[in-house]
């Protein structure tokens, strides 16, 4: 049998041999769109004729004057505060509020909070829309039905409310997830600690501020890299709720792809946008996780 | 550990964005083969036992049920009317037959007749692969100029070399057709006694009147953007001339958007803002939450869209409607946005061209425009004399819009069909515009740096 002639070094071989499927998969899929999105960047293409031309670096200079880019960038700042610093805020005080002491209909109170995350864009866009519609939706009702009438707006139609409009449908979506991973995490912290600290006279946000948060530093860095991720990827909620309008005033980076690539037959200058947006969240993931480990050897 | 998760979900998230916007590359994509000289193809494909016995092959896109029996009861008729002939039809969805066909036609057993869809990226590639075969002999043997208009044919019309859009040699017939105009709520209207206005002015008057007794006058929301292009481009289509309209949709003679037209019809809108005379909040109301409200009796009296929407006002509701088209004042021509549909086009190297022409004839024929009438969608070509859709006023009031467009020759266009990135952009600026966040004059400059751009780059 030839198994009986194996020699060291034959196991490593072997070893690929049980990640090829799973590896060509990835480059098939993953790997070679990346490579080619990034190739394709350089080129002017329309996305479906065999020519394409070769223009240097035109697409990126167009990126950097381009104040349709600009515009979305600065929305996808905006909507970090919205997809990322709010819920991660909210699902801190959740999990603090829930974490701590045992509340009757714990369970339903997590599963309730958390149910938003699981949801589709598409479902959670469309249910928005008609809370939003002006007419019958949920909020101007409601707002009429308790006599502030006066407050009901076009909300998604407004050029001023627009983006915190659908920023809060974000901050919606995301807290449920920051709350579930630091109730996660705190699990962990010896409860010995807060008995401590409450001999020693620290109230609730001391102890918040120096046992809860130092000790959720892992799970921060996990909310902080997947919601701001979400953040400047953000695409589905806003194809569904307002196709970037009124005006250009809730125009993001991943709609300005879609627009270019499909709608407007500039496939080069979407596949530039796409390699910009995906070196910025590179960027950031990276300088969160640098922080994230220095912070860490100190524990 | 931990680390590694970390840095895993970001390459994840890295790729996922990468990988959602990634195609294929060109070179990719198997080349086209030379079509073969005309001379090289007799028919040797057809059975020699019976030498009558010819297929015409027609790839048609009436794959929805109602549409779909009007297309196999042509067929039957045309069958019956040729002994002999069988027609192998092949239904595919749009998206479908867009990606096929190019290379279909390239074939020598490929598709006698298809429909092919209209514009630079589809028609235009073809007409310049050297696809499709000139319907000019044809159009002039079987008088198709009497069934359209030439605004109508233009749209299926290309130079040879498939560069200018608009001109130069017929390409296609289309069998349907849609127009922009107003519906109006029959009901709310007779309670009223308010009649159906002649002019521009007569128009406007009925808004005031119908705002002065409290309702909302046009049913209309924005959010979803396109429909703000026909809002405009519909009283747009009162003050300028066929030959402008034309000329800045094909992308000829240099025309711009920046003129004292489009600048007024601009400024009617935000007058009509300013008056209130569309819905409260229209900004954050989506089409079909406006049409639902409308035709609810709630919405408005009037709602200014295309004849598309005829189909879902019947039925389910207490309402009556009409349709009527958008009045010019006397000294303006009246134009109206319009379109045709899909339209069937020959293979240029087909062996039976004299065969598919007479089943183009066939599917703009008299006969066909009524099936299509009777399936509730608009013909493109004339019905016969005397026609009336039974028991359906409102389906009949679009069929006379078309056929009066159609005969004045005063069919305009959906201007974002201008330069590929034209919807954005007037969209963007028509939100600005009726949120009153810019003046008429910044909205038609606005939109002439897209179209300037676009007329420098071709």
């Amino acid at each position: 049998m030839k198994s009986q002639r194996r020699w060291p070094g034959e196991s490593r071989f072997h070893g690929w041999l049980y990640l090829f499927p799973g590896l060509l998969i990835y480059l098939v899929f993953v790997f070679y769109p990346i490579i080619e999105t990034f190739r394709t960047s350089f080129y002017k293409w329309d996305g479906f004729s065999r020519e394409r031309v070769f223009v240097d670096f035109q697409n990126y200079i167009s990126l950097v004057t381009d104040a349709q880019f600009l515009k979305a960038l600065l929305n996808n700042l905006v909507f970090i505060i919205f997809y990322s610093i709010i819920p991660i805020l909210l699902g801190l005080l959740l999990a603090s509020l829930l974490g701590r002491k045992p509340l009757p209909g714990m369970t339903f109170f997590r599963t309730g909070l958390f149910l938003p995350q699981i949801l589709s864009m598409v479902v959670v866009g469309v249910t928005w829309r008609w809370i939003f519609n002006p007419n019958f939706g949920l909020l101007n009702v409601g707002l009429r039905a308790i006599g502030l009438g006066a407050f009901t707006r076009a909300w998604l139609g407004d050029f001023q409310l627009a983006l915190p409009s659908v920023g809060a449908v974000g901050t919606w979506v995301q807290y449920g997830f920051c709350m579930v991973l630091f109730l996660a995490g705190m699990q962990r912290i010896p409860n010995d600690q807060y008995e401590a600290a409450e001999l020693d006279g620290a109230n609730e946000f001391r102890q918040l501020l120096h046992i809860t948060l130092p000790s959720l530093r892992a799970e921060l860095g996990v909310a902080l890299i997947t919601t701001i991720i979400a953040a400047l990827r953000v695409f589905d909620l806003v194809y569904v709720t307002t196709r970037g309008g009124p005006g250009d005033s809730t125009l993001v980076t991943g709609f300005l792809v879609y627009r270019s690539a499909f709608q407007q037959n500039q496939l080069g200058y979407a596949s530039t946008v796409a390699t910009v947006m995906t070196l910025l969240i590179f960027g950031i993931s990276l300088i969160i996780l640098r922080f994230q480990s220095r912070d860490g050897e100190g524990v | 550990m931990k680390r590694i998760t970390f840095i895993l979900s970001v390459v994840m998230a890295f790729a996922l964005l990468l990988s959602a916007c990634a195609k294929p590359a060109p070179t990719e994509a198997p080349s086209v083969p030379e079509a073969p000289a005309a001379t090289e193809a007799p028919v040797v494909t057809e059975a020699p036992a019976a030498p009558e016995e010819v297929t015409l092959v027609v790839w048609d896109q009436f794959y929805r049920d109602v549409e779909s029996e009007v297309m196999e009861t042509l067929n039957a008729e045309f069958e019956a009317a040729h002994p002999g002939v069988k027609i192998e039809r092949v239904v595919k969805t749009l998206d479908d037959l867009k990606v096929t066909l190019k290379l279909a036609l390239a074939q020598e057993d490929g598709p006698d007749v298809a429909q092919v869809n209209q514009g630079r990226s589809d028609m235009g590639a073809m007409v310049q692969a050297d696809l499709l075969l000139p319907l000019n002999d044809y159009a002039a043997a079987y008088k198709w100029d009497e069934r359209f208009s030439s605004s109508v044919a233009s749209r299926n019309s290309f130079t040879p070399d498939g560069v200018t859009f608009g001109q130069g040699n017929l390409y296609g017939v289309s069998p349907t057709a849609e127009v922009v105009g107003v519906f109006y709520n029959k009901t709310i209207m007779d309670a009223n006694g308010w009649t159906l206005p002649t002019t521009f002015d007569e128009f406007q008057t009925l808004l005031a009147g119908i705002k002065d007794a409290g309702m909302t006058p046009i049913s209309f929301g924005s959010l979803d953007g396109w429909n703000a292009i026909h809002e405009f481009s519909a009283v747009q289509h009162l003050l300028v001339s066929l030959d402008y309209i034309n000329d800045f949709v094909y992308g000829v003679n240099n025309v711009t958007f920046d003129t004292p037209e489009n600048q007024e019809a601009a400024r009617v809108m935000q007058d009509w803002v300013d008056k209130g005379y569309f819905s409260p909040d229209f900004a954050g109301i989506g089409y079909d939450d406006s049409n639902k409200l409308f035709k609810a009796g709630v919405g408005g009296v009037l709602t200014i869209t295309g004849s598309w929407l005829a189909g879902e006002l019947v039925g389910d509701t207490d309402q009556e409607f009409g349709f009527f088209l958008l009045p010019a004042n006397p000294g303006h021509t009246r134009l109206a946005i319009g379109g045709v549909g899909i339209p069937f086009s020959i293979r240029k190297t087909t062996t039976k061209a004299d065969l598919a022409a007479e089943y183009l004839d066939w599917m703009t024929s008299p006969r066909a425009a009524e099936l299509w009438a009777n399936a509730g969608m608009l013909p493109a070509m004339p019905l016969p004399e005397g026609y009336v859709a039974e028991g359906n006023p409102l389906f009949n009031d679009t069929l006379i819009a078309w056929d009066t467009i159609n005969s004045e020759n005063a069919v305009g266009h959906y201007i974002d069909w201008a330069t590929p990135t034209f919807y954005d952009t007037i969209v963007a600026e028509l939100q600005k515009l009726f949120g009153k966040v810019i003046t008429p004059a910044e909205f038609t400059k606005a939109v002439e740096v897209d179209y300037a751009a676009f007329l420098a780059g071709n």
